[in-house]
């Protein structure tokens, strides 16, 4: 019998599509194009335990088939999240990932505590920003770091601890590994690869931070293959993302391992993309009769 | 509910030296205000971001929006070859628009190069005021919408080179007939190193100013925070969205 129903760690999600931290806002945009409660769930955008102004701009430019951002974690902070608008997300009925993060351990754990209330469902630790612990690194990159950060916040998550993922490491199994080895419920990735363009006339960057994540189909393959290994590494589930523009792209991450899906540049393209990968993924699942789950996994080598 | 809309291409055409006015259309024409803009989805999966461009004129009769556009990038590249009967995706009107208060009977309207693709939709929004537009271009093969303002307005024209108008810059041409013309606002639309000089030529004088901001954008709808400018607010310089909060802001509020 044909099922979208999914269940990461323990949470359910009526489908496996689930919009991006940082392309989705706090959900209220998009909900004004079409229902958001048909979704999955979403990752907020990221919060810290202060307000942030983020990267002057430009911080966004175009590449082939992608995009690059540089936001610099722009946000109103945990406090004004959990005031102005959680309440409102708890009258909708999709599962809530608040994702944060932290420039030291001890913000990270504050902010893990703050975010274990009701009406959020999963959080997702962003481990990709430079942190101070780490010499200004992200603690996203050596696997000795991921595994600290997870433990460290471990006990002030209440919810189901997601690990995101950077894909900018030596070998992002070890990541995924050290993960779950500090007591992740799951992970998801990949978060975006570092990049720049460059202007050739004016010989400048075209993002004022100069650096910035590439995001958009231009790294679908670098995603599959590292859900894939992944998928080899752990048995906590996974949650694909990393250019994901159609139904067909969910269906392969699945195959590659992954539980669930996250759309990211594509809300940005399209503020209906999640929505009509979700319907054509619907009917893809109604007209052969599948199971989503039976899918999870079962790339053939 | 908002919506994406389908557009169907009515013109496309190259109007003076690498700028193009596209006419579009659709069924389902929404009510907009000047200054609002259009974020346009090009024909082309490998150029995924869409373009916003300010809403240069339209006709609610008629049910069109005119886009005027150079062509800089690989983007306004394939733009301008786009043919018309061509449907392309554009989430429209997007944006605070002008918010012209009761008492703004006089009106400058002040466009510096591409800038002034702003102005033509103020008019058509608030036919009642009487406008001045000050039109400012590098040289007289990139000047536009001047017969679109002549019908609106009366049109004052400078241009860097003298080849058309006075020679000198928009600005300063604008400061020389204040005294004359005793404006109730000015709206702008220009490069940031224009408003820096109109801030100046207004040094002393009370008379609301508001700019239109031009960013590079995302999605267009106030997720996805990229398109920010510094804003001064009751809580101090913040950084507002382009697209939700602007693009029209008070000048004397932009950090420049």
């Amino acid at each position: 019998m044909s099922n979208l129903k999914v269940n990461i760690a323990g949470v359910d999600f009526k489908n496996p599509i689930i919009p991006a931290s940082g392309t989705f806002g706090f959900g209220r945009e998009y909900n004004e194009f079409y229902p958001i409660a048909e979704l999955g769930g979403f990752s907020t955008k990221g919060l810290t335990l202060v307000e942030r102004d983020g990267n002057a701009n430009p911080r966004i430019a175009e590449s082939p088939m992608g995009m690059l951002n540089s936001v610099g974690l722009q946000n109103p902070g945990v406090d004004y999240f959990l005031k102005n608008y959680l309440p409102w997300l708890k009258t909708i009925d999709t599962k809530i990932i608040a994702n944060v993060a932290g420039s030291t351990v001890e913000d990270y754990i504050s902010i893990c505590d703050k975010v274990s209330v009701d009406g959020v469902d999963m959080v997702e630790l962003n481990i990709s920003c430079p942190n101070v612990k780490a010499g200004g690194a992200a603690l996203g990159i050596d696997p000795k770091n991921v595994e600290m950060i997870t433990r460290a916040v471990r006990d002030a998550c209440k919810k189901q601890l997601m690990i995101k993922l950077t894909p900018n490491v030596a070998n992002i199994a070890d990541n995924a590994r050290a993960a779950e080895a500090g007591g992740a419920d799951a992970i998801s990735l990949i978060n975006t690869v570092g990049g720049m363009v460059v202007n050739y006339k004016t010989r400048r960057p075209v993002l004022a931070n100069i650096m910035g994540g590439v995001s958009g189909a231009a790294i679908k393959p670098i995603a599959l293959k590292m859900v894939w290994q992944c998928y080899n590494a752990v048995n906590i589930p996974i949650i694909g993302l990393g250019g994901i523009t159609s139904y067909t792209d969910v269906l392969e991450f699945m195959i590659c391992g992954a539980s669930a899906v996250q759309i990211g540049a594509a809300n940005i393209y399209d503020p209906m993309a999640s929505y009509n990968i979700l319907k054509d993924l619907e009917r893809y699942v109604a007209e052969n009769n599948i199971d989503i789950n039976e899918l999870v996994g079962t790339l053939k080598v | 509910m908002m919506k994406d809309r389908i557009i169907e291409v009515i013109s496309n055409v190259c109007i003076a030296s690498e700028i193009f006015e596209m006419v579009v259309s659709t069924d389902d024409f929404p009510d907009m205000v000047g200054g609002q803009f259009i974020h346009i989805a090009l024909p082309s999966e490998a150029h995924p971001l869409r373009r916003p461009f300010c809403i240069a004129d339209y006709d609610t009769a008629e049910k069109t929006v005119t886009i005027v556009y150079a062509v800089l990038g690989e983007g306004t590249k394939i733009l301008s070859k786009v043919t018309a009967g061509s449907q392309l995706k554009a989430l429209f009107p997007l944006g605070n628009g002008f918010d012209l208060d009761e008492s703004f009977k006089t009106i400058a309207l002040v466009g510096g190069g591409l800038g002034v693709a702003v102005l033509p939709a103020i008019p058509t929004t608030w036919p009642d005021r009487e406008y001045h537009s000050f039109l400012g271009f590098a040289q007289a093969s990139k000047a536009v919408l001047i017969d679109n303002l002549n019908r609106k307005s009366k049109i004052y024209i400078a241009t860097d080179d003298g080849s058309l108008g006075e020679k000198g810059f928009v600005t300063s041409l604008l400061a020389s007939k204040l005294n004359e013309i005793k404006p109730d606002a000015i709206l702008c639309c220009g490069p940031e190193i224009m408003y820096k000089s109109l801030a100046r030529e207004l040094e002393g004088i009370d008379i609301p100013v508001f700019i239109s901001l031009e960013r590079r954008m995302g999605c267009g709808v106030g997720a996805c925070l990229v398109c920010n400018c510094k804003v001064k607010t009751a809580k101090g310089d913040k950084y507002l969205r382009a697209c939700v909060e602007g693009p029209v802001f008070p000048m004397r509020e932009v950090i420049l």
